[in-house]
């Protein structure tokens, strides 16, 4: 075990003095941050980094409060001031202002049901549809005048509301339900889940990605012609462990990187309590899942790397044994569609894909299958253990074969024998 | 001489194949052991074993006795060999020191005085792809002695190597034996052999054809061999006493008369008939290069499978 620390140890240090490696390690977040707010200049800046509409309101029937106030409560970018120009005054300011709105509240207004409205340049295009949040507020007016008593303008001033009430599976009822209190504990339970969901499956994908480094660093003592030396000091037993526990480490160091530079700016950007979400008892589990997941694609990858000198020279067979990792991919979509469906039953019982369809099934679902989840971590880490024999016997062999690359029949007789 | 390692009897399959045949040699400490024969013969395989790299299906390997080899005292540079690219000389060679569980800072004194020894001085931070071939080759022998090994295993460790490194190389292999360094040396370099090795084991086909000392090997089987340049009729070279066979050039300007071990040289030169036509001649014994050429082309018919008793 000494030695397989030593190796382990070497892996580290060697790749930490790396500049490729440092490079690649900076950078994950670097692209991460970028991409995100790359994102957010295509997709939100419209509303976003826009200033508020100035809104100025000649209000000659006394309902600005109740304006401001139901303004507030629909989170409209209005900034509302109290005016008393005329209609001239309102024309003749227009030419000298940008993202304004003038608003005329007369009795004249109240009777008709028409309220004048003077747009300036730059005035977003939704500007027209917000303004029908401030109609109940008119209409209300209207029926005061009418003389309805207060239950009556009541009734009238609801108007109809179509709830979506049809069951979904565990949501039953509380959908239905609908006040405001219990859809904003909902988002926070989402929330929950996601976040440490997403973590679990960055943490995963981003040892995966450094598991993959695993390949080269196995073929790298046969290409190097440094197998014999090494194994004249440990056994290959001990230089397989040695690469996986040092690429673990190196993939956790990559994630922590990541993970200072990414929180914080996710905390900047979006302003939730993110480490609130992330630190929940769930994350024990997904961490598990992830780590096996790791220690499987670990196996097959210092197994198959074993195999080759160098990955350009990979023949078919060592090509989709490459690929398995991205397999959860088939996936996705039925996860997504239908988290208890049956294909993301079948995701979850393959070793292969099971790692991928439990994060992304655990992140969407609001009780967690127990006797899915257990069953499915068993058979991964049987697999594991059983990835580990096979990938030890391959690369006994393997290892020492310089010059060729091996083919499938050799690698299957290599599995069979000793 | 204290007997260090002790190879008794070992065999060892490749598939139905026996690749290693009742295989036995001993080296002691502070000799140059070599270990000779043709590719594909056995030697990479014998070294596997004793390394630990392989297992071999029949006999044993005993380090000082024991029946466990501890490799952290035993050097070792294969023939297949290299150093990983993208790291610094002084890095590496600390890694495989302590691979071998020696003392870090100790190994960093040696390595500098090997690294100043071996004209490498202030190397140590450089990377290991801005070296030359024959500077890599010197880094690949220091990192396998760095350890002060009590035995030395060194595969073809000539190969590639320009005459003034190959001095360099052969003179620190000698000063390690003679500081009780017990050295086994392949090589198909067989001058340096000839000129280096205490003892020698040659293997054939897996099988062992010749152990002894250096002066044993050559007295039984480097017979005496005279070469003549003229133009002669072979028939008559044949025909001259304690001759076993004769090889002549085309155009017949050059013979070779091998001589059978019985000869005795001056009477023989003496008995020489006057028709003989001599330009030149040359006198000598057979070398072990042509020894090991005559075992591996099945020529040498006076070579049977013997024990000198070494």
């Amino acid at each position: 075990m000494r030695n397989t620390w030593k190796v382990a140890r070497w892996e580290i240090k060697r790749n930490m003095k790396n500049k490729t490696f440092l490079i690649g390690m900076l950078s994950t977040p670097v692209i991460f941050i970028g991409f995100m707010l790359l994102g957010s200049l295509f997709g939100g800046s419209d509303s976003e980094n826009i200033d508020p509409t100035q809104v100025f309101v000649n209000d000659e029937v006394g309902v600005i409060a109740d304006i401001e106030r139901i303004v507030e409560e629909s989170a409209l970018d209005w900034d509302i001031y109290s005016t008393d120009l005329s209609r001239e005054e309102m024309e003749a300011e227009l030419d000298d202002r940008e993202n304004t709105a003038f608003l005329l509240l007369d009795h004249l207004a109240v009777q008709e049901g028409t309220v004048s409205v003077y747009l300036s340049e730059g005035v977003g295009p939704f500007f027209q549809s917000e303004l029908r949040v401030i109609s109940p507020v008119i209409q209300a007016l209207q029926l005061e005048e009418l003389g309805l008593s207060e239950d009556e303008m009541a009734v009238v001033a609801r108007g109809i509301t179509f709830v979506d009430v049809t069951p979904r599976g565990s949501d039953i009822g509380e959908g239905a339900a609908g006040d405001g209190e219990g859809a904003g504990a909902g988002e926070s339970d989402f929330m929950e889940r996601l976040v440490p969901g997403a973590f679990a499956g960055f943490i995963m994908v981003s040892i995966v990605f450094t598991g993959m480094a695993i390949f080269q660093s196995a073929s790298q003592e046969k290409k190097d012609k440094l197998a014999e030396i090494i194994l004249s000091s440990l056994t290959p037993s001990e230089l397989m462990q040695g690469k996986i526990i040092g690429y673990f480490a190196l993939g956790i160091i990559q994630s922590l990187v990541s993970i200072v530079f990414i929180v914080p700016f996710l905390i900047w950007r979006y302003d939730f309590p993110i480490l609130e979400y992330l630190f929940v008892p769930e994350l024990a589990v997904l961490l598990l899942i992830a780590v096996l997941g790791f220690l499987l694609f670990a196996a097959i990858f210092v197994g198959i790397g074993a195999t080759m000198e160098d990955i350009t020279t990979a023949g078919n067979f060592q090509g989709i044994v490459m690929m398995l990792p991205f397999s959860p991919a088939i996936f996705i979509g039925p996860v997504l569609s239908d988290p208890n469906g049956l294909m993301a039953q079948i995701g979850t019982y393959i070793p292969f894909t099971s790692p991928g369809v439990m994060i992304l099934r655990l992140t969407m679902l609001e009780e967690w299958p127990w006797i899915e989840v257990i069953i499915g971590t068993a058979i991964l880490a049987v697999s594991v253990w059983l990835f580990m024999k096979l990938a030890g016997k391959i690369f006994h062999v393997g290892i020492l074969m310089y010059g060729k690359n091996a083919t499938p029949g050799e690698i299957w007789k290599w599995l069979r024998g000793s | 001489m204290e007997k260090i390692l002790a190879v008794n009897s070992i065999g060892k399959f490749f598939k139905d194949k026996k690749v290693l045949d009742q295989i036995s040699f001993d080296v002691h400490k502070g000799e140059i052991m070599a270990i000779l024969g043709p590719n594909g013969a056995g030697k990479s395989t014998t070294i596997r074993n004793i390394m630990g790299i392989m297992y071999p299906d029949e006999g044993s390997i005993s380090f000082h006795g024991r029946k466990e080899v501890p490799r952290n005292k035993i050097g070792y540079l294969p023939e297949e060999r290299g150093l990983y690219k993208n790291v610094k000389v002084m890095d590496i060679l600390l890694y495989l020191a302590d691979l071998k569980d020696y003392p870090l800072k100790k190994a960093k004194e040696r390595a500098l005085d090997y690294l100043e020894k071996f004209d490498l001085k202030g190397k140590e931070n450089v990377s290991v792809e801005e070296l030359s071939k024959g500077m890599g080759q010197k880094v690949q022998f220091i990192a396998s002695i760095l350890h002060e090994p009590e035995m030395l295993i060194l595969d073809e460790p000539f190969s590639g190597l320009d005459p003034v490194s190959q001095e360099l190389f052969k003179e620190e292999i000698r000063n390690l034996a003679n500081q009780g360094t017990a050295i086994l040396l392949s090589s198909h370099q067989m001058n340096l052999v000839e000129e280096m090795a205490d003892r020698l084991f040659m293997i054939h086909k897996g099988k062992k054809v010749i152990y002894g000392t250096m002066d044993e090997v050559k007295e039984q089987y480097a017979n005496f061999k005279c070469t003549i340049k003229g133009v002669n009729d072979r028939s008559l070279l044949d025909d001259l006493p304690n001759v076993q066979r004769v090889e002549q050039n085309e155009g017949g300007t050059t013979s070779v008369l091998y001589l059978d071990n019985e000869v005795h040289p001056s009477a023989w030169l003496k008995n020489l008939p006057e028709g003989v036509n001599i330009q030149e001649l040359i006198f000598d014994r057979i070398t072990l290069h042509e020894i090991f050429i005559q075992i591996a082309t099945g020529k040498n018919l006076a070579v049977e499978a013997g024990d000198l008793d070494a």
